[in-house]
């Protein structure tokens, strides 16, 4: 009795504690929050974890299709106890998770005060735990035909206990190795959000690659167009200033290198990053050189990049894949042919080795390139062509250079090491959300 | 009390050793019975320690962690079955093996108990690494180097099968080994 | 016979140097991660969050996956903080203040360093994982490329003091430092020290692309014990290196344990700010360094010094 006592005594103590603690919470950006959430690694109250294991609090934020309602209860009952989960739903319409236990708030200062406020009454006891949604049970009996019940045949293969076995499979090396098929997504924190791969891999070496059918792509959006986004999506239908659009486009090349810096363990660098995207103006074109030396010091672009993940020009000729194509010696940019940059003396950066390492600089030399452009463009308004060049590549109502690349994934990853082919993928820039949203601007000009 | 400490010490390596060594076999699962062997192996070198040989207790610890891993690894590289999903024993012929094992066993506790085993006291070495060091460079020196230019061509060998550019040019371009037969004139 | 302290005044005080010294490591780590990001500093906040992060991670439930090997994930992190607490023992903080100095100190703290890939590697297996077992796998080719460069490094060290104790490696650096007699010295082994306890560049096992490597299935008291016995394992490495490369207690005006506490907290700072600093190395090249420059540079060193000494 007096143990039980001490115990919750020191369970008390600790709580007290522990309820100052950064909240370690746990992310899924849907439609409309990739940049909310992002700028939640700026403050000091939180910590955004890689793993569910690590985390506290679940945070969906944003919209959310269907097909990704299973996966979510997986990530959920993933938490360790005591958990919780917060729907942070930013313009959203109702979502398909389980609503009873999920609290709703609006802005943008509410969420640490609330991730808080959870902490401390789940510390506290005066908030229960959430149960699980899915029943703790094993995907398939641990039982089943053969002497041991172990449903195999014999030492080696069949399946055992429903498991799949890893099976012999060709080798780049020439050689036949076990290989072992493995889903990564779609919340694998360094993957955009709604990426799902499925690989084969021998070691760390990807021998086979397909990526699943995004829950995102070919369903209607069920939440609003990120901010980052809005504006190239916006310049389908209607003319918008240049000098907002270069803005933009900058910023979004920054706010990709923050999470690029994250995926090579240089976190704090990254919130340098993003508090300069966050607070970017056309002015800062010195910060954006001066990051790039950084960078090059840091051996981010160098020992990280360098040589990883190349795409030669000729695969992706006529993609308009942007600062990919543009990385690999290719000069296609929609805005060479666009009458509201005639004059405004622009041309398009071009790399030669078109590796991960290409694509880095790519970015930022357009990021700095960009902010010149908004400083001489003035006042002047794009003209609607159906077709403009994102942070991405060309976007029209067809889609992005995301949707139009993804075939070429499979190319590009097979035969990496599982480490270049994250560094590869990153670098990459992949967005399922530009499309989904393009493709809806131009129903609505059809409709209309 | 200082003897009662190293007397519960030395029991408490002697009776890990036997036990993990007795657990590698009763294991079904490769990893538990590399690190079993490990801990064994660890065991002994304490007992070296004990007895005064700390340079070899050390090096046997030191150098069993880098081994052990490497058989742990190689061991699931080459197991037809690394997933050890199916039943799996790591004794063969397990009469054999049984008997083989239990009869060294008594065979060698039993040494101490029929030699007649010297009784003066040693005086503890001080500079016991400095004495094998002389005798490794010293009266031993030629095996020591024989074994160890033996081994060092062994490493050399190892290395330039593995190395990159093989006999079918570069691992990493995807090796083909060349046709059985010269390539001949295209046909058509 | 050499010195040892009573086992029961040894555990004490390797305890409690080896809970402050992963305090002090959090605390800098953080410190230097709000210099780099440039977010402005609240020394409040700053002492107490490494307090508080950890308290939260004992009230937080362990976890557990399917068909694990429970015993040897428990295990894992026990074993590496034990690791870390032997070779943390070996450094002396004066001539006669020191837990254990055996004649063979340096084989010692050289068998923990090797047993280190051991704890890692249970680590990642027993969850039954992906890429926790991915983690494993890494630091296994770490671990062997780093072992030779990491004993020759630290062999070049014990020749002027013609000892293998830690004590005289200290001692014979009374006049000349040995990161003066052997300039490539310390570097290679700061090097290495960073890919003993992987930190920063070198944190393959525990990386960012595998959501966390060994750790991903960790929560709770598993993740706090593996996350502290980590940061032990550096504290361990970085007083080693002030041990016998910056001449331990030997300097003017200070007391000899001042010395030693000073020149470990500039080394941590060293080896925290690569982790600012410096990008992730992929594993290939970090192999190909190893094995094709290091290895070479060490058994320079070694060459060197002893020339010198002869």
């Amino acid at each position: 009795m007096a143990r039980a006592g001490l115990q919750l005594g020191l369970k008390q103590a600790l709580g007290r504690v522990a309820a100052g603690a950064p909240v370690p919470v746990f992310a899924v950006a849907g439609q409309g929050a990739r940049e909310h959430v992002q700028d939640l690694r700026l403050d000091g109250r939180l910590r955004l974890v890689d793993s569910p294991g690590a985390a506290m609090v679940l945070l969906i934020a944003g919209g959310l299709p269907d097909g990704l309602a299973e996966p979510l209860a997986h990530l959920h009952d993933s938490l360790p106890h005591p958990r919780a989960t917060l729907w942070w739903p930013l313009g959203a319409g109702p979502a398909t998770w389980p609503q009873q236990f999920v609290p709703t708030i609006e802005t943008r200062d509410g969420v640490s005060e609330t991730l808080q406020a959870i902490q401390r009454e789940l510390l506290r006891g005066q908030r229960p735990g959430e149960p699980p949604i899915l029943p703790d049970e094993d995907p398939v009996p641990w039982k089943g035909v053969g002497p041991y019940g172990q449903g195999g045949t014999g030492m080696t293969g069949g399946t055992p206990y429903g498991r799949p076995m890893a099976e012999l499979g060709a080798d780049r090396d020439g050689l036949r190795l076990d290989v072992l098929p493995l889903r990564i997504g779609p919340f694998f924190p360094r993957f955009p959000p709604g990426l799902t791969l499925d690989l084969k891999l021998a070691g760390d070496v990807i021998v086979d690659v397909a990526p699943v059918e995004s829950p995102f792509a070919g369903a209607p959006p069920v939440g609003v167009c990120r901010a980052g986004a809005r504006i190239f999506v916006d310049a389908l239908s209607q003319p918008v200033p240049v000098a907002g659009l270069e803005l933009a486009r900058a910023r979004e090349h920054l706010r990709w290198l923050a999470d690029a810096l994250v995926a090579v363990e240089l976190g704090s660098l990254g919130s340098r990053v993003l508090r300069l995207a966050a607070e970017l103006r056309t002015s800062d074109g010195d910060s954006i050189r001066t990051l790039g030396r950084a960078l090059r010091r840091t051996q981010a672009i160098g020992w990280a990049t360098n040589g990883v993940g190349r795409i030669p020009a000729a695969a992706v000729e006529g993609l308009g894949a942007g600062p990919i194509a543009r990385a690999a010696g290719l000069p296609e940019d929609e805005r060479t042919h666009d009458p509201a940059y005639s004059g405004l003396g622009f041309e398009p950066i071009v790399q030669r080795d078109g590796d991960a390492a290409a694509r880095w600089r790519q970015r930022l030399g357009e990021a700095a390139q960009s902010l010149e452009l908004a400083a001489r463009a003035g006042d002047r308004r794009t003209v609607p062509t159906g077709s403009v060049e994102s942070p991405r590549g060309r976007l029209d109502g067809e889609g992005n250079a995301t949707a139009r690349f993804l075939h070429l994934l499979p190319g590009v990853l097979q035969g990496l090491e599982w480490g270049d082919a994250v560094t590869t993928l990153v670098s990459l820039d992949l967005d399922f959300e530009e499309a989904v949203f393009a493709e809806t601007a131009r129903a609505g000009a059809v409709a209309s | 009390m200082n003897g009662l400490i190293t007397d519960g010490v030395f029991w408490l390596f002697a009776v890990g050793s036997v036990v993990t060594a007795f657990r590698v076999f009763r294991t079904d699962s490769m990893m538990r019975a590399a690190f079993f062997l490990l801990a064994s192996f660890a065991g002994v070198g304490g007992i070296l320690a004990l007895l005064g040989a700390e340079f070899l207790g050390m090096v046997l610890i030191l150098m069993m962690a880098g081994e052990m891993l490497v058989m742990a690894i190689v061991m699931v590289m080459f197991m037809m079955n690394p997933a050890g999903l199916n039943p799996m024993w790591m004794v063969h012929q397990h009469r054999v093996a049984v008997v083989a094992g239990a009869g060294s066993f008594l065979a060698l506790a039993s040494l101490p108990f029929v030699v007649d085993l010297p009784d003066r006291p040693a005086p503890r070495p001080e500079e016991a690494t400095a004495e094998l060091g002389t005798e490794l460079l010293g009266g031993s020196m030629l095996v020591f180097q024989t074994a160890g230019v033996t081994l060092l061509s062994a490493m050399i060998g190892a290395v330039v099968i593995a190395h990159r550019n093989g006999r079918f040019g570069e691992a990493e371009q995807g090796s083909l080994e060349p046709a059985l037969e010269p390539p001949g004139e295209e046909k058509g | 016979m050499r010195d040892y302290a009573s086992p029961g005044v040894a555990i004490v005080a390797v305890g409690a140097i080896l809970v402050a010294g992963v305090y002090v490591l959090a605390v800098l780590d953080r410190l230097l991660g709000m210099i780099v990001a440039g977010t402005s500093i609240r020394l409040g906040a700053l002492l107490a969050e490494p307090v508080q992060s950890g308290a939260l991670l004992v009230l937080q439930e362990r976890r557990t996956t399917e068909r694990p090997d429970a015993a040897g994930w428990a295990l894992a992190p026990a074993l590496f903080g034990g690791l870390a607490a032997v070779a943390l023992a070996m450094v002396p903080l004066d001539r006669d203040i020191v837990a254990a100095d055996p004649a063979t100190g340096f084989v010692v703290f050289s068998a923990a360093i090797a047993m280190v890939m051991i704890a890692i590697y249970l680590h990642g297996w027993s969850p039954n994982s992906a890429f926790a077992l991915h983690g494993a796998y890494r630091y296994g080719a770490q671990a062997l490329s780093f072992q030779i460069p990491f004993l020759l490094a630290m062999l070049a060290t014990a020749l002027p003091a013609e000892s293998l104790s830690i004590v005289d490696i200290v001692d014979a650096q009374k006049s000349v430092w040995n990161v003066v007699r052997e300039p490539a010295g310390l570097p290679l082994y700061l090097v290495v020290g960073v890919a003993v306890s992987f930190w920063g560049p070198l944190n393959l096992p525990d990386a960012a692309d595998l959501a966390g490597g060994t750790v991903v299935e960790d929560s709770g008291l598993d993740r706090l014990l593996w996350k502290g016995a980590r940061a032990a394992m550096l504290v361990a490495v970085a007083a080693m290196g002030a041990a016998v490369f910056l001449g331990g207690w030997w300097g003017p005006w200070l007391p000899g344990p001042a010395w030693v506490v000073l020149k470990t907290v500039a080394l941590l700072v060293v080896l925290l700010a690569s982790g600012h600093l410096l990008a992730r190395v992929r594993i290939e090249q970090f192999v190909f360094v190893s094995w094709v420059l290091l290895i070479p540079l060490a058994l320079l060193n070694v060459f060197v010094s002893g020339a010198l000494l002869l």
